[in-house]
């Protein structure tokens, strides 16, 4: 299948060509280059022939394990000349696939560049044999719609970014609200079900304010958000959730915190727990503590004693 | 909207109601054994919904005719009694309930008034107040130019004194009853709302102004009125809208001939949302301030229904203070803080609208 094993020069590889790249892993090179010196390369890196250079098909951190060394030549398996585009894509995929799971990232990759020679239900059928697992007809027709997405995309799925519910989501979004959410994203660090929270308080603030987009990104309050450098990206969400809440539910909002301002009012300090009733849509108001010995239980039931005659209990029941 | 296909039972006699109907109907009918045919043909479309409402199916009612408002613990309920004479609608709201109800939704039309009349019959014949309705699972009055129904329901109930017909519609079809002897016991009712939501949300029905003018003509013919603003949409200055609205209703037609007026504010089951965002990819009706609700549907935040209701009965009161007014699944919270009371015992809402269907219909006042 591949011509036996040959030396070449290290020069003659294509470093810049990385079409047949699937991983996505920049891991340092320094222990596998270490381990080629004392043991020597165990398996040749794979690479294809062209007129005056050879591109790499699998084997990029062997031969960068090699220039690493400071070698200058490195035996490799060549493809013959006329190997098509497809077989080298191959190569390079299973290559991969059949060492360790492909990360989600490398599936959206690896199947974005088959579905130019495969029709979906073709990589479906033939997925066991080049995937080394089963992927079903819907994950695939996903792993596609999301492979369309911008380039930062892709970046932000392989760092965790972004979410494969997340990306499907944004893919139905016109360009610029794709590359909105691509930006924000990008910035901070949130579980798939909050991006989903972000992405739809978003949508439905510039659908019913009848804002453009972009000119909600660009406003100060989120720039101010999103690009500090001095928060984390933890954090940054967190301020963004509840900046969103706050634009997406005015009304909501305001009467929690009013609410909250009264009830921290009352002084009831930490034992005592007072809880307005969910969304204030029901009518009972719930208190609870707790109290281990007689004593405690006497004063958490002076501390609200005392809190009868505080105006601002009667202000929560009557606002 | 017009029907394109019509599936029709093959073991229904060829009655003349149906045969009215075909006639009228002016589409080719494909007689059909099984109703799966239909589920089929709706479902393989790719918006079953829209498919559904150019499609329709002439059966029988193969469950029960009368049935009792599905209320709930929480909401208070009119205990309404619901007609079950068709299901799905023509007219395509956004935010109509029968899109997310119907698996897949069908556009029913239950043939048979022999069997409807027996079973009427049978509630005539009942030591009670009933207010009947067929506009729960469709519009009431969508067959009005193609069927018979509207005729016979109002001139069956114009020979009883217990039973009170409600024809609740957003249509002006109203042509093929004006001259019915009805009796009093017929009230015509209009689903109403703004300008604004009717443009944006209801397509395919009446203008505001469409519908107060066939409110007018009907009054005019003797019938009795009825109002439903149901769903009220919170949007900015929108209570302004509704006092318009309130007004232009009394510059068409007296107070006297209003039964009730009902309010509620929109409130959907959570899938519906998805529905609407796909079907109707303009409107924004679901992305206001919305909780959910011990029902389990989205409700506005209590707050804003109480500030929106507070000043739509006030306006209503300013026109017609003796009016019925009431609320159609609200709590305690909101008809003490709107209404300053609250029909608490069990039925009270119920009998309340009793008395003022039993004053403005004639009916048996001993039955209360
Ligand atoms: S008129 Fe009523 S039944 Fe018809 S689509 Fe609108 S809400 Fe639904």
């Amino acid at each position: 299948m591949f011509n036996s094993p040959c030396e070449i020069l290290l020069s003659d590889i294509d470093l810049t060509d990385d079409r047949y790249q699937m991983s996505f892993e920049e891991t340092s090179v320094a222990f596998l280059a270490r381990s080629i010196k004392e043991t020597g390369l165990m398996c040749p890196p794979l690479v294809r022939p062209t007129n005056n250079k050879c591109i790499i098909i699998s084997g990029f951190n062997r031969i960068r394990a090699q220039l690493y060394n400071n070698e200058t030549k490195i035996i490799v398996n060549q493809t013959p000349p006329d190997t098509s585009d497809y077989r080298c894509l191959l190569h390079a995929i299973t290559a991969l696939a059949f060492q360790r799971p492909l990360t989600h990232a490398e599936l959206i990759r690896c199947t974005g560049r088959l579905s130019f020679f495969l029709e979906k239900e073709q990589i479906v059928q033939k997925s066991p044999a080049i995937f080394n697992t089963e992927l079903n007809a819907r994950f695939v027709e996903d792993l596609i719609t999301i492979g369309a997405l911008p380039d930062p995309a892709l970046a932000l799925i392989h760092l965790g970014n972004l979410t494969l519910n997340t990306a499907k989501k944004i893919s139905v979004c016109e360009t610029g609200m794709i590359n909105i959410f691509l930006k924000i994203f990008s910035q901070i660090k949130a579980s798939s079900s909050k991006q989903l929270e972000i992405i739809q308080y978003i949508m439905e603030i510039v659908a019913r304010d009848a804002i453009d987009p972009t000119n909600f990104f660009n406003a100060k309050e989120i720039q101010a958000l999103l690009f500090d450098e001095n928060t984390a990206p933890g954090i940054k969400t967190t301020l963004l959730r509840t900046y969103l809440f706050e634009r997406r539910f005015p009304t909501i909002f305001k009467t929690h915190q009013r609410v909250q301002e009264k009830i921290s009012a009352l002084k009831l300090g930490g034992n005592i727990k007072f809880l307005p009733p969910e969304n204030f849509e029901g009518q009972y108001y719930g208190i609870s503590f707790k109290a281990k010995r007689y004593d405690e239980f006497a004063a958490t039931v002076q501390t609200l004693h005392t809190a009868l005659s505080n105006p601002a209990l009667k202000d929560i029941f009557h606002p | 909207m017009k029907i394109d296909t019509l599936f029709i039972d093959k073991d229904l006699p060829l009655t003349f109601e149906i045969d009215y109907l075909i006639s009228k109907l002016k589409t080719v009918p494909q007689w059909i054994d099984d109703p799966s045919s239909v589920y089929n043909f709706i479902t393989a479309a790719d918006d079953p919904i829209s498919k559904a409402k150019k499609t329709l199916y002439i059966t029988r009612n193969k469950g029960a005719v009368i049935r009792e408002c599905p209320g709930t613990s929480y909401y208070t309920c009119c205990d309404y009694t619901i007609l079950h004479a068709g299901t799905f609608c023509t007219m395509d709201c956004s935010y109509c309930i029968l899109q997310a109800y119907f698996h897949p939704p069908v556009l029913q039309y239950f043939a048979g008034l022999e069997t409807l009349g027996h079973t009427l019959e049978k509630m005539f014949s009942k030591n009670k107040i009933f207010r009947i309705g067929t506009g729960e699972y469709t519009d009431s009055l969508i067959w009005e130019k193609v069927s018979l129904l509207p005729e016979f329901l109002v001139n069956t109930f114009a020979r009883q004194n217990n039973c009170l017909l409600e024809l609740k519609t957003k249509t002006v079809n109203i042509e093929s009853l004006l001259s019915l002897d009805h009796n009093g016991k017929t009230v015509i009712a209009w689903s109403l709302n703004t300008p604004d939501v009717i443009r944006s949300e209801e397509k395919g029905t009446a203008s505001l102004t469409a519908r107060l003018e066939a409110a007018r003509i009907a009054e005019s013919n003797g019938y009795r009125l009825a109002f439903h603003f149901d769903p009220l949409v919170i949007y900015p200055d929108c209570a302004r809208h509704y006092k318009t609205v309130i007004q232009q209703i009394f510059e068409y037609v007296r107070p006297e001939s209003i039964v009730w007026i009902s309010i509620g504010t929109f409130r959907f089951m959570p899938k519906l949302k998805q529905i609407i965002e796909k079907r109707f990819n303009r409107s924004t009706i679901c992305y206001g301030e919305f909780i959910l609700g011990l029902d389990n549907k989205m409700r506005y935040f209590k707050p804003l229904r109480i500030a929106l209701y507070k000043e739509i009965i006030s306006c209503i009161k300013e026109y017609a203070p003796d009016l019925m007014v009431y609320f159609c699944m609200e709590d305690q919270e909101v008809w003490e803080k709107c209404m300053g009371f609250f029909p608490k015992k069990e039925g009270e809402l119920g009998r309340l609208l009793d008395k003022s269907a039993v004053t403005h219909c004639h009916l048996n006042s001993r039955l209360l």
